[in-house]
């Protein structure tokens, strides 16, 4: 497939990167930041929101670190396990796309993820031939697909999997770009939009993830839903972490149930710091995730049957919590 | 005279007597890697002629000419080292110098009329160098001849989104894309029909139009009636069945998207190079399309990567590649990306399939009653044939009291669907086997037992009077039963975990050619040439798409010849040098284009031993070929090496040449559509499937597979046995997870390979072949097919494996996880239970009837074992008809015996009301009836 | 025209040799090896990350050349699948998948060998799980996968040297030119 037109930038360092992007928001120029671009050049590929620039941050040293405090954007997701990356990191970061996709993605490319819609995931004349939708609209003002008469708002499906594991063992993303740094819990860096995505501003990239030192008292487990065992994005993912033998210390997020991961901490507390009655309060909760989560069709499998299920997967992601309590 | 071959000192007797046959002998001429000759492997030579190979299912006509050196060996692909270093060479690595780079603009709309097209802009764009549309190829064409309703590019209308308006060629791809941009297009957008159903009404402007032969005003490309047996006895059924199927469509997701290289060389001749699995057909149409004689055009095909059968229809970008060549002068290049493989489709019809079946107290199959509503796409494709294959391919392997089938093809503005590994059979496969499992079920008897009480013998008849011979289906379903275990398992495994079983029927070889003709023109033909270097060349026009025909060929050019497999070298790229060879579709090359080979390998061979006579003074009928080497049969130490026959043989001629060919016997009935399913042998298989059910979040995993597949005798048995997984895969993709999804607005909303799921290795099963050798008296060396086949079974296996596992039956396929889970909630709300893990699943509850019963069927499945051993190996032919368990004398026609025996290819007025859906089709009537369009 | 991304130099080691050449900056790999280095092994299936046909090696990591802009991967080393071979010595996973039916119509197979070689390099003892893992990003349609693995774990026998690797088919024959008797031998009286 030929590749649209852009000049692809080198910067050696996050200061020259940032210049770069300085100097193209000067110039009144559009740009894309691109890591292993297994993400962005597939959409590339079907001329999806192409920009004439792309830089790329694959000659920066030192930004692909991994330890257990904090990994870097460029940290490939096919390095993420062994003894410096907390297991649950590991677990969803082995289910993610296949191998090969693995060796060139990156932890900045998954939770930067853009988002998905059968609508939007298309070639350029398979849209035209839909009169465009919301979310790549080539300046036609379409509607959304997925929820026709209302062109506000887009639906798209968030499906990265590494958001809400990195959710729940509390992480901290450090943006960056031309005005400086800006540090943020992860569940603050989304925003419910499936085309912004994120706070990310114009020149800003994702530059780490830092962990706070309870994570590492954490246990827990990613619960990934999908037809196939390689290749496919999750249809719903679970998250959950807990502190051994604290069920008050639960966290639970959620994925690829709406444009954005969702962190459901706040949602839980009160059923957790109520009596723990083990499989009960499981189900409980599981049932309030399910209220909670509104996905829309879009994706590979039905809306209707993604939500029921969620319940099964906030049960097995908890599986282990019982013994504890 | 004493300057002969030296005994080995060590092989001799004490008293100084050869040995006979057990001398090593110093090297018999150049070829091979080997330096001496090799002895007789008689464990590959079988013991009709004097081997050691067991022959279960009696002697073959092909045993005299085994010389063990090959055939039954497992050997890699003679094209292997060519794909694993690279330098096999498909549609898009085909580079000619100064080549330019095709596009094709296809249509944005469903259903729409062109009304002008405006190609000023395009050819004013630097860069571009030739444009073509419509209106350059007036003539229409199509894989069948009875249903030529293709064009190059759309003529006067669109027929589904995707479909060919116009073509271009630039100088770059850059280029070429840009143009497709600057067409100027006035449409007339017409009202798209996207469910099958309504393609059985009256539209206001049909797909197609037929003329006199239109139905009514309908969507309707082709329907079929067919009626064979005695319907009273499915009137009080001591059993019965009923499904009710919706089958998405499946594409053959190949990994290799379409390609084209076209070139008009200077001479004015047409090279073009495609992997195409039927050269022929492309041969043919092109011929049509451009109006140049066949002899004008050189269709090279190229590796192919990936056909079955996505690959076999005639393709419009073909034609474009060839007209765009022949208006610029320079060769171009078409390569499809993924989106483009599946507006081409030809992929499985998607299928609306009702299928009923009775049995009696005896545990005989009364009835099948099926009917198929296909939905055919934008073009008729295959159709026509996948229109009867839907019915009368579930007519064996049981015997069967009656049968009745009603199938419609309609159009719709989809692409086109067409021929997939399987054609035609396994949808409704999937529902039979199905049903007899449910039968078996409602009978409370082994399903397995059901099956071998009323299988066809080997020799005998089908009820639509297809000619069986070699059989194997009975082995097959004993060897899987045994091999997993099914005893300890079946009705006996815990939730979630569950064991069934499917069996397949599937044709080698389509009897007749789909291009009629007068003059008795062979479906395959192969030339042999040997000049002086020995070196034995091989020209056939059979499509290598990965199957291993070329390898086929060559091994039994090889056994016949008694040559080392590297001095055959085949040659069946191009059609200037091959003969005509029909293809790779419907299973046939293996057995005819094989036959052929053996048949002209057999007049080299001959030629050999006459020279080997000559130079000896022996009879061939005394003499022994064995590698590189002919002999004396009653002392090898008298004998002539193959080079030095050769070279006898050569004398005053120069190189040894013959000519092979095949063509099906007659046979078959005469009624309408008789020809359809009819096949010179049929292939058998069974599978049992076991798998693993997730009844919380309705997730399926195959876990095992026991796939048992007669193929006659594997020529080769590495790559059958890479058929039967391969098949397994495909299948296994069909039940669990791969759909073409045509979402609310008609488009197809997967076409790429992320989203159109074809399982991973992390949902292969562990399947273990298991190959039944049944020995077709007319197949090579015994051989039949094994490519499509081994796909059926799987399909009924896991289905009914899913239900062994929760007792649920599922009609909707794929099997994706909110399917089952929808089924499981259905039930388990029925049922009013907590949780799904509290499923009851399904066990035996035996009677004192169904006790009963299953000794009935075990008695007669024991004699019926008896019956087929006898016919199989003591080669007994004596007429066995469909009817014979219901108690018809198979010497008289069963018309005479029975009152209530038809055979109809057009339903009664009366029997027009209870019709099933695609019957639904006979309500309507031809113009021509109508007083239109005569 | 359409407007053209800005050119560069581009400059690999591809299967060993130096590599120079222009490309645009907005190249994809598996365009550039194809259509200007000439790797025409390396295989463009689905062009979107999926099938692995178009898997080659880049400093021994099997990544997939599609989804890959080759300005990120100057300077780097590339093996595509006609660098597996050394001359006419063909890799033992080469000869494996021959030997083992691991390649039928043989389009994936350059990425298989890839993804195959890449393992084995590093893991010459891989278990099962290791080997579906590492082939899980290739698709094939003819083989169901099964004759792959088994030719993956018999090439990494050889690996082990456990099992000697075949000698190349362009070795002289043994005896290729035989010195047999200038006539046949018969029994006396039986010549014509």
């Amino acid at each position: 497939m030929l590749m649209p037109p852009f000049i692809l930038h080198h910067p050696k360092s996050v200061n020259e990167a940032c210049q770069i992007a300085a100097d193209l928001i000067d110039q009144n120029q559009e740009f894309d930041w691109v890591s292993g671009g297994t993400d962005l050049l597939a959409n590339y590929k079907w001329r999806i929101n192409t920009k004439p620039n792309v830089i790329s941050l694959s000659n920066i040293p030192g930004i692909d670190k991994i330890s257990n405090l904090e990994i870097g954007c460029m940290a490939r997701l096919s390095d993420l396990k062994g003894k410096s990356v907390h297991p649950i990191i590991a677990e969803a970061a082995s289910k993610i796309a296949s191998s090969l996709i693995r060796k060139s993605a990156t932890l900045g490319g998954n939770l930067c993820l853009d988002t998905r819609c059968f609508w939007y995931n298309q070639s350029e004349d398979w849209r035209r031939s839909i009169d465009w939708c919301h979310k790549a609209d080539c300046g036609t003002g379409a509607d959304c697909r997925v929820i026709p008469n209302q062109n506000t708002l887009c639906v798209a499906t968030y499906q990265g999997d590494l958001a809400p594991v990195l959710m729940v063992l509390g992480a901290t993303v450090h943006l960056i770009g031309p005005n400086g740094e800006r540090v943020m819990p992860l569940s603050d860096f989304y925003q419910l939009d499936g085309m912004k995505k994120n706070v990310l501003q114009k020149g800003e990239f994702l530059l780490k993830v830092t962990f706070p030192k309870e994570s590492r008292q954490r246990i827990g487990s990613y619960q990934k839903l999908r037809v196939r065992d390689s290749w496919d994005f999750p249809e719903a993912g679970v998250a959950a972490s807990w502190i051994e033998g604290d069920v008050k210390s639960i966290r639970l997020a959620t994925t690829a149930l709406e444009s954005i991961p969702k962190d459901h901490t706040e949602e839980i507390e009160d059923l957790v710091n109520s009596k723990w009655n083990g499989k009960e309060s499981i189900k409980s909760l599981a049932a309030l995730i399910k209220k909670s989560v509104k996905p829309v069709n879009n994706t590979a499998l039905p809306p209707n049957y993604r939500r029921s299920v969620v319940q099964v997967l906030v049960k097995r992601a908890l599986s282990k919590i019982n013994g504890d309590s | 005279m004493s300057a002969g071959y030296r005994q080995q000192p060590n092989s001799s007797r004490k008293d100084g007597k050869r040995v006979a046959g057990k001398q090593v002998f110093p090297p018999p001429g150049s070829g091979g890697s080997r330096p001496v000759m090799k002895e007789r492997d008689l464990d590959y030579i079988p013991k009709s002629v004097g081997g050691k190979e067991h022959q279960p299912a009696g002697s073959h006509i092909h045993d005299r000419i085994r010389t063990g050196t090959i055939v039954g060996k497992s050997l890699p692909l003679v094209d292997s080292n060519a794909k694993v270093t690279g330098q096999a060479w498909y549609g898009d690595d085909v580079r000619l110098p100064n080549e330019s780079i095709g596009k094709i603009l296809r249509s944005p709309h469903h259903y729409a009329k062109i009304k002008s097209i405006d190609t000023s802009k395009v050819e004013a764009l630097p860069g571009v160098i030739a444009v073509a549309t419509g209106a350059d190829s007036p003539s229409s064409f199509g894989v069948l001849p009875v249903t030529k309703d293709e064009h190059a590019m759309a003529v006067e209308k669109v027929r589904h989104m995707g479909d060919l308006v116009a073509c271009v060629s630039a100088v770059d791809e850059a280029t070429a894309i840009e143009a497709l941009g600057l067409f100027e297009i006035e449409w007339e957008i017409l009202e798209p029909v996207f469910d099958p159903k309504k393609g059985l009404e009256d539209s206001d402007e049909p797909i197609h139009w037929r003329g006199k032969y239109h139905l009514s005003k309908t969507n309707v490309q082709k329907r079929v009636f067919q009626e064979f047996g005695d319907r009273s006895l499915v009137e009080n059924p001591y059993s019965s069945s009923h499904g009710k199927w919706t089958m998405h469509g499946v594409h053959h997701g190949f990994t290799e998207p379409h390609a084209v290289v076209a070139h008009w060389d200077p001479n004015g001749r047409l090279q073009l190079y495609t992997p195409q699995q039927v050269p022929h057909y492309t041969h043919r149409a092109l011929s049509t399309v451009l109006d140049v004689p066949m002899h004008q055009i050189n269709v090279i095909r190229t590796f192919v990567g990936g056909g079955f059968g996505g690959k076999s229809d005639p393709f419009p970008h073909e034609m474009c590649a060839a007209i765009l060549s022949r208006k610029s002068g320079r060769p171009v290049r078409i390569t499809f990306d993924r989106e483009e493989v599946y507006w081409i489709n030809r992929g499985r019809h998607p299928s609306n399939i009702e299928v009923k079946m009775t049995a009696d107290e005896e545990g005989r199959i009364s009835g099948f009653d099926i009917d198929a509503l296909i939905d055919g796409g934008g073009f008729a494709s295959f159709g026509h044939v996948t229109s009867y294959y839907n019915g009368v391919l579930a007519t064996a392997p049981y015997e069967l009291g009656s049968f009745h089938y009603t199938g419609a093809r309609v159009w719709t503005n989809k692409p086109a669907s067409g021929a997939m590994r399987g054609h035609g059979a396994v949808n409704t496969r999937c529902a039979v086997e199905v049903g007899l499992d449910e039968m078996a079920e409602e009978m409370n008897v082994d399903p397995i037992d059901l099956r071998l009480a009323n299988l066809l013998p080997p020799h005998s008849r089908t009820i639509t009077g297809f000619r069986i011979t070699s059989n194997g289906m009975r082995e097959a379903l004993e060897r899987v039963r045994d091999g997993s275990d099914w005893e300890n398992k079946f009705r006996k495994l815990p939730l979630g975990k569950g064991i069934g079983i499917g069996c397949g029927f599937f044709i080698s070889g389509s009897g007749l050619p789909i291009h009629w003709d007068p003059n008795r023109f062979p479906h395959a033909t192969v030339h042999i040439q040997v000049d002086m270097d020995g070196g034995v060349t091989v020209h056939t026009g059979a499509a290598d798409i990965g199957q291993g025909s070329t390898t086929a060929v060559a091994q039994v050019v090889s056994e016949v010849l008694a040559l080392p497999i590297e001095m055959i070298h085949v040659r069946s790229h191009e059609s200037d040098t091959s003969p005509v060879d029909l293809g790779s579709y419907s299973s046939r090359v293996t057995f005819m284009n094989a036959n052929a080979a053996i048949r002209a390998a057999l007049e080299i061979r001959d030629k050999l031993l006459n020279a080997a006579w000559d130079i000896l003074g022996y009879h061939p009928n005394t003499l022994v070929i064995n590698d590189r080497r002919i002999y004396y049969k009653h002392d090898p130490a008298i004998g002539v090496s193959y080079l030095q026959a050769l070279h006898k043989a050569q004398e005053d001629k120069g190189a040894l040449i013959s000519s092979g060919a095949y063509r099906s016997p007659p046979m078959g009935g005469v009624h309408k559509g008789a020809a359809a399913g009819l096949a010179p042998a049929y292939s058998f298989s069974a599978y049992v499937a076991e798998v693993d059910v997730d009844v919380e979040l309705g997730l399926i995993k195959c876990t095992n597979v026991w796939a048992a597949h007669d193929c006659g005798k594997a020529l080769n048995p590495l790559a059958v046995k890479g058929q039967i997984i391969g098949s397994c895969h495909m299948g296994l993709g069909q039940v669990l997870s791969e759909k073409m999804v045509y979402g609310r607005t008609g488009h197809l909303q997967n076409a790429n390979l992320l989203d159109y799921k074809i399982p991973s290795i992390h949902e292969m099963p562990h399947v273990e072949p298991i190959i039944v050798e049944s020995s077709d008296p007319e197949g090579p060396f015994g051989a039949k097919e094994a490519g499509e086949g081994p796909l059926l079974p799987i399909l009924p296996a896991v289905v009914n494996a899913v239900y062994d596992a929760i007792g649920i039956r599922y009609n909707d396929l794929p099997l994706t996880p909110d399917i089952v889970y929808k089924g499981i909630e259905k039930k388990r709300k029925k049922l009013k239970l907590e949780d799904a893990t509290e499923l009851p699943n399904p066990r035996y509850t035996h009677g004192p009837k169904s006790i009963e019963l299953q000794k009935l069927l075990k008695k007669r499945s024991e004699e019926h074992r008896k019956r087929d051993i006898a016919r199989q190996t003591t080669e007994d032919t004596s007429a066995y008809v469909n009817g014979v368990l219901f108690g018809f004398d198979p010497n008289i026609p069963l018309e005479d015996q029975l009152e209530g025996w038809r055979m109809a290819t057009e339903p009664d007025p009366e029997q027009l009301a209870e019709l099933g859906l695609a019957g639904k089709a006979w309500l309507k009537k031809e113009q021509r009836e109508m007083g239109g369009e005569n | 025209m359409t407007p053209k991304a800005p050119s560069e130099i581009w400059s690999a080691e591809v299967n060993g040799e130096p590599v120079e050449t222009l490309i645009t900056s907005n190249a994809i790999l598996l365009d550039v090896l194809r259509d200007q280095v000439g790797t025409l092994g390396v295989k463009r299936g689905c062009d979107l990350g999926t099938c692995g046909c178009c898997t080659v090696m880049i400093d021994g990591d099997a990544r997939l050349s599609c989804l890959c802009l080759a300005g990120q991967v100057s300077g780097r080393d590339i093996v595509t699948v006609e660098g597996l071979s050394d001359g006419a010595h063909l890799a033992p996973i080469q000869t494996c998948f021959a030997e083992h039916g691991g390649s039928q119509c043989g389009f994936c197979t350059p990425g298989f060998l890839i993804s195959a070689q890449a393992l084995l390099t590093k893991n010459d003892s891989p278990t099962d799980e290791e080997i579906s893992i590492a082939i899980e990003g290739n698709l094939c349609r003819c083989t169901g996968y099964q004759q792959i693995v088994d030719s993956i774990r018999a090439a990494a026998e050889i690996h082990r040297g456990e099992v000697e690797p075949a000698p190349p088919a362009s070795d002289p024959h043994p005896n290729p030119h035989p010195e047999g008797p200038d006539e046949p031998s018969m029994p006396p009286g039986h010549a014509r």
